[in-house]
């Protein structure tokens, strides 16, 4: 398949992707940007049997999850039976007390998952990180396919790829099926976060109501959204895009202006649906992604059908003695941090770092994990009108309502820079679409 | 029909009026200009203060600048666009990612505009994105709240403008009339008594700008 028909037409679908308003914002020096999120034309491309696997080890992976997280917040049995060391639960920062016995609706938590793939250069898929919290992204190349479609369809005309501007009707499906009665709201941050586009265009494209915090009012255990003529109007799902601690300043952090105060106590109460639900950091934490294949095997009774990336837990002396021992192999990452950072390649230390950097290993051996560094398979893009290689990774969606979705396609970042593995936008990386073959 | 927010009326009443705003002082700033190259150097002045702004320029040229240009001048068109932006950004639910986008093209425009040695042509782009802006909003807004907000706030900034610059009674008198046919379907609060008299005041044979003006400013009140 000839990937590369679409560069000529590269500068028309970046301008339309700019006049669409496909952009992040970004602090800088304390000031708040809108910058476009660079695209890149050139597709990945993932055959309908490659994709099958990924599907069946995705909807293997979200499961777990799921019932790790409800298993964490109820009977503890994992803990229990000595899979997952209790050290790991609670002592994360995305295990939160107040979740302890509530059940969301359905028994669903992992509503929209983001889990984080690499290929590496003998084809072989490890998953990098699960994101069960608030993952964003998939707007991105939702938009960037609907404009490829108008710049070459003949490019698209019958090379059998998956149309995936679905997504809108996967996640308004995932809201459904959790609502417990009334409206859907896309609960936003504001205009000044990071991926507000994503927070409009998805309210947009699915039907729901983009509305803030200010905007949402509790009253007598359920949720309400205030129109301007002072009815009130009863809410049933809330897919919210701000983190558990900003949710309600009532019941997690007091300071929060962003928050509706109660909206948790009516999720208590099961009159109202958060997406995702509060507490899932418990499972998402890069010390946890040690344990999922082992949570996979506990709760499913099956093998993880996709790989980790090789990880050590320097929590473990046998762990710890290895990463000592590797120490210039290794990418070591803080479990606290996301979005790229906390990521330290060992091999690119200075002495006094890696001495440093060990002390701190030693002093606090639980707030990291080692890997070994995978040798990403690069991918080409377009710069500057000539085809270069460079380090890509790929977020895949599974959506869950009566059972797990895989969206077929995800977004595939990458980095500009030639020596860099971090493929964040806020990093300064660009994205891709991702074709999956429906044959 | 959807739900509105307080929030997102005043933003669809706000963006009606920026972009209004915008369209108009710059149909009016180029007709203006195009009259100060050859006749009153310092014609600006009258403009500024039918316009009830501040009388900050030094010059034509630098009124041409800084008026259109400005971005720390809160008077300046560029400014005004900003806020038409500022508002329209927000409201991507309700009016459509096709209806923003002409909003987009015009600050884009806009910014083109800044940089460019023949600035008028550029700016000639910002009006055409407006008008694609308001075309665009009667072919694709289906919600009939949501369009008549916006386009109530249209009429009111025309009402506005053209009082305070006396221009064209005719116009005047036209967007009063869709004015009154419009704003029963915004489901805004307004004040029956101003609008009763808003239509009295335009039927005096000598229009009394400076009471209509604060008369259509006080309307939503």
């Amino acid at each position: 398949m000839d990937t590369r028909g679409l560069c000529q037409y590269s500068d028309s679908v970046n301008e339309l992707l700019a006049r669409y308003g496909v952009k992040f914002g970004i602090y800088k020096n304390n000031q708040f940007r809108e910058q476009l999120f660079p695209f890149d034309t050139i597709p990945r491309v993932i055959g309908a049997e490659e994709f099958s696997f990924l599907e069946k080890g995705l909807k293997q992976r979200v499961q777990a999850l799921n019932l790790f997280i409800k298993d964490i917040y109820h009977d503890k049995k994992i803990i229990k039976d000595g899979i997952v060391p209790e050290e790991f639960v609670y002592s994360g920062s995305g295990y939160l007390t107040q979740c302890e016995k509530v059940m969301p609706s359905k028994e669903i938590y992992t509503h929209i998952s983001g889990i984080d793939l690499v290929q590496a250069k003998d084809k072989s898929w490890y998953i990098l990180e699960d994101n069960l919290r608030v993952p964003s992204g998939a707007s991105y190349p939702m938009i960037a396919r609907d404009l490829c479609r108008k710049c070459s369809p003949q490019t698209f005309h019958g090379n059998h790829i998956e149309d995936n501007r679905n997504y809108a009707k996967l996640l308004r499906k995932t809201f459904d099926y959790v609502n417990t009665g009334g409206h859907t709201v896309i609960l936003t941050p504001g205009r000044f976060n990071a991926a507000y586009f994503e927070h409009s265009f998805l309210a947009e494209q699915t039907g729901a109501h983009l509305a803030s915090g200010h905007e949402l009012t509790v009253e007598n255990d359920h949720l309400y959204f205030i129109d301007y003529s002072g009815k009130k109007e009863q809410v049933g799902a809330v897919y919210r895009r701000i983190s558990d601690e900003y949710l309600d300043p009532m019941n997690f952090l007091e300071e929060s202006v962003i928050g509706i105060p109660h909206i948790y106590d009516v999720y208590r109460k099961g009159n109202v649906a958060l997406l995702n639900a509060p507490g899932n950091g418990v499972a998402d934490d890069k010390g946890i992604y040690y344990f999922v294949p082992k949570m996979i095997k506990y709760y499913l009774g099956e093998d993880a059908i996709l790989s980790n990336a090789p990880t050590y837990l320097p929590f473990y002396p046998e762990d710890m003695d290895y990463v000592l021992t590797h120490f210039d192999d290794l990418v070591l990452k803080d479990v606290a941090e996301a979005g790229g950072y906390g990521v330290v390649f060992a091999n690119k230390m200075s002495k006094q770092e890696k001495e440093d950097f060990i002390a701190l290993l030693k002093a606090e051996p639980r707030r990291f994990i080692a890997q070994e560094v995978i040798d990403f398979l690069d991918i080409d893009i377009l710069e500057q009108g000539e085809f270069v290689p460079r380090k890509a990774d790929l977020r895949a969606f599974v959506l869950m309502a009566d059972e797990p979705m895989v969206w077929k396609s995800g977004l595939t970042r990458f980095s500009r820079n030639p020596d860099s593995f971090i493929v964040n936008s806020s990093q300064g990386g660009g994205f891709k679409d991702t074709w999956v073959l429906s044959q | 029909m959807g739900i509105i927010s307080v929030e997102h009326s005043d933003r669809l009443y706000w963006l009606g009026r920026y972009s209004e705003r915008v369209y108009t002082t710059l149909k009016i700033f180029a007709d203006r200009y195009d009259s100060m190259i050859d006749l009153e150097e310092d014609e600006y002045a009258d403009f500024c203060e039918r316009q009830e702004i501040p009388n900050i320029y030094l010059s034509a040229a630098d009124f041409a600048r800084r008026y259109c240009f400005d971005e720390e001048d809160p008077n300046s068109i560029i400014s005004n666009l900003t806020r038409a932006y500022d508002n329209a950004i927000v409201l991507r639910e309700e009016i459509g990612s096709v209806t923003l986008s002409y909003i987009q093209m015009a600050v884009y425009a806009m910014n083109k505009a800044k940089q460019s040695d023949a600035p008028l042509l550029e700016l000639q782009r910002v009006r055409d994105n407006i008008v694609a802006f308001w075309g665009i909003v009667d072919d694709s807004v289906d919600d009939e709240h949501v369009r008549s907000i916006i386009k109530l706030g249209k009429r009111i900034e025309r009402i506005d403008i053209y009082a305070r610059m006396h221009l064209d009674k005719k116009e005047m008198k036209r967007e009063i009339v869709k004015l009154n046919r419009r704003i029963d379907r915004t489901g805004l609060h307004f004040s029956s008594k101003r609008l009763a008299h808003i239509n009295y005041l335009i039927e005096e044979d000598v229009l009394d700008h400076e009471e209509l003006v604060q008369e259509i400013e006080a309307l939503l009140e």
